[in-house]
């Protein structure tokens, strides 16, 4: 059973942190995993995204037409893929910068200010965390011993960002 | 040594070499095989290896050159139209008969073209833009773990053959990250003793060049040459099957495009139809032997590439003359994905043939 995903934002929302952490995840539960960075000549600001295949499979649909799950940090990239989602499939939005609005009636969405929740917590940057639980609880079987692995071994530069990353990432788990 | 890491195909080929001894590289910056370079310029350094950053392509690959005279494993890395600039060298290489490495993550052409994926440079890497007589050996890889594996063997059969070796990688692989596992280097390591350049102390001396004004001596080296080329062709041929026994149509692929055809194959088969993929992993020598007896059974071929038919002049000439050779390819831009494959296949079948999408 392969599924897919789309992270996008913009430079600095740590779209790329959250795809490899949930990339790692996948490989830590011993299934296949491709993972594709795409980004402008600009960093920060300018337009980031990801895409992740997962299966018990070997994956061979490398490139995707829709995938099942996006998750849009700003309204960009709401605006970019809400046509690459699957009948069906889910759109995950931050809606702390993106409009509650919902062109399609043939895909689930769940519209979170992820940036106003890390900002309660104290670190807007953590922005990120949160949607990767929210996506997680969706998803359902992520083991907890997993995720933090997968983030020590993303964040292994920046050890003191691990748990406080953690922590968003349980909050955004128990959000819905 | 056995845990997995999530690593992109150019990460992987740095590691890799780094692994089975290089200690020598040159290269010169360019998109999508930079994180190649980028990664060895830190690691060379902590491991007090030779890492130059050259101040062109030609410069690099001629470095390279002439650090493998010394009996360095040396590995130079580029893409497609700088690989151009690099033809000359290689010719020289092959004349020299030097073990050179050189990585060709694969980006559009022809000319400066752009950064996206193509598989347009089959024809430079297998027939070559250099003079004479003279063959590059090519390994194509399709996934990560191969971009690994495969950095092992194209440094071996450097070694093995003394002459140059290419590992053509498409930029979708460069840049893609999968689950690997980082193995020890599963080759031999290969006297060079007998013909390096360490110095003449206690042994007679040594020459290492390409001119020849001598006519019959000339003719006496190429010939030995191209002994070592009909050796290769005989050695070392390497493919991959999926469901080719029995299929009543087969996919030829290459690189990551064979995954896809896989796909293609599996969405057949839902359908009943008997769906095959061949992949050559040597693109040379070419496996043109078993794809001529696979075509005895086969009648319909399907040649995939992200080019405008390049490796299909090879599967045209394996191919015996009783089957039906289709091509399906575009040249550059977004890569071909499984359902565009599946709508060209079912146009054939329908009756309308395009020669590409």
């Amino acid at each position: 059973m392969i599924k897919n995903f789309i992270i996008s934002g913009s430079g600095g929302q740590g779209v790329l942190s959250i795809g490899s952490i949930l990339a790692n995840i996948f490989m830590l539960d011993d299934l296949f995993v491709t993972y594709c960075t795409c980004y402008g000549a600009e960093m920060r600001g300018g337009a980031v995204n990801c895409e992740i295949n997962m299966s018990d499979k070997e994956i061979n649909t490398l490139q995707n037409e829709k995938v099942d799950f996006v998750i849009a940090l700003n309204q960009a990239s709401f605006d970019k893929f809400i046509s690459k989602v699957k009948e069906n499939g889910t759109m995950i939005v931050n809606s702390s910068l993106a409009k509650i609005v919902k062109p399609r009636d043939d895909i689930k969405y769940i519209f979170i200010p992820f940036s106003e929740e890390a900002t309660k917590l104290g670190d807007i940057r953590m922005t990120n965390s949160i949607a990767l639980g929210v996506l997680s609880k969706i998803l359902g079987n992520f083991k907890l011993e997993n995720v933090k692995k997968g983030y020590e071994k993303v964040l292994s530069s920046k050890t003191e960002l691990i748990q406080k990353n953690i922590d968003a990432y349980l909050l955004g788990h128990n959000l819905k | 040594m056995s845990e997995k890491v999530l690593l992109k195909g150019n990460i992987a080929i740095a590691k890799a070499a780094l692994n089975c001894g290089c200690s020598c590289y040159f290269g010169y910056p360019i998109t999508p095989q930079t994180e190649i370079g980028e990664y060895l310029s830190a690691k060379m350094q902590e491991k007090k290896l030779a890492y130059v950053c050259a101040e062109s392509e030609v410069a690099a690959i001629n470095m390279a050159l002439g650090a493998s005279s010394t009996g360095a494993k040396v590995m130079t890395s580029s893409s497609s139209c700088a690989v151009a600039l690099m033809q000359e060298a290689l010719s020289y290489a092959a004349s020299d008969e030097l073990p050179i490495v050189l990585v060709n993550v694969m980006r559009a052409g022809p000319g400066q073209g752009y950064i996206f994926p193509s598989q347009g440079d089959y024809n430079q890497a297998t027939v070559g833009g250099g003079n004479g007589d003279y063959k590059t050996i090519v390994l194509s890889p399709s996934s990560v773990q191969e971009c690994a594996d495969m950095t092992y063997k194209v440094f071996y059969l450097a070694q093995k053959y003394r002459n140059p070796v290419i590992l053509l990688v498409d930029g979708l692989l460069g840049q893609m990250a999968e689950p690997i596992t980082i193995k020890d280097n599963p080759y031999p390591n290969i006297d060079n003793s007998s013909w390096i350049l360490n110095g003449a102390k206690n042994r007679a001396s040594r020459k290492i060049h390409s001119l020849e004004p001598n006519p019959s001596i000339l003719e006496e080296r190429t010939l030995k040459l191209h002994q070592k080329y009909l050796e290769i062709e005989k050695n070392e041929v390497d493919w991959e099957e999926y469901n080719c026994e029995n299929a009543d149509y087969i996919i030829t692929a290459f690189g990551s495009m064979a995954r896809i055809a896989k796909s293609v194959a599996d969405y057949y088969k839902t359908k009943g139809l008997n769906f095959g993929v061949f992949r050559p992993k040597t693109l040379y020598p070419f496996p043109y032997d078993r794809l001529r007896e696979l075509s005895k059974k086969t009648k319909i071929f399907f040649d995939v590439e992200m080019n405008l038919g390049q490796m299909h002049k090879d599967v045209c000439q394996a191919v015996s003359q009783n089957s039906q050779i289709f091509f399906i390819g575009k040249p550059a831009g977004e890569w071909l994905k499984q359902d565009e494959i599946i709508k060209a296949i079912d146009n054939i079948f329908e009756g309308q043939y395009a020669t590409s999408i």
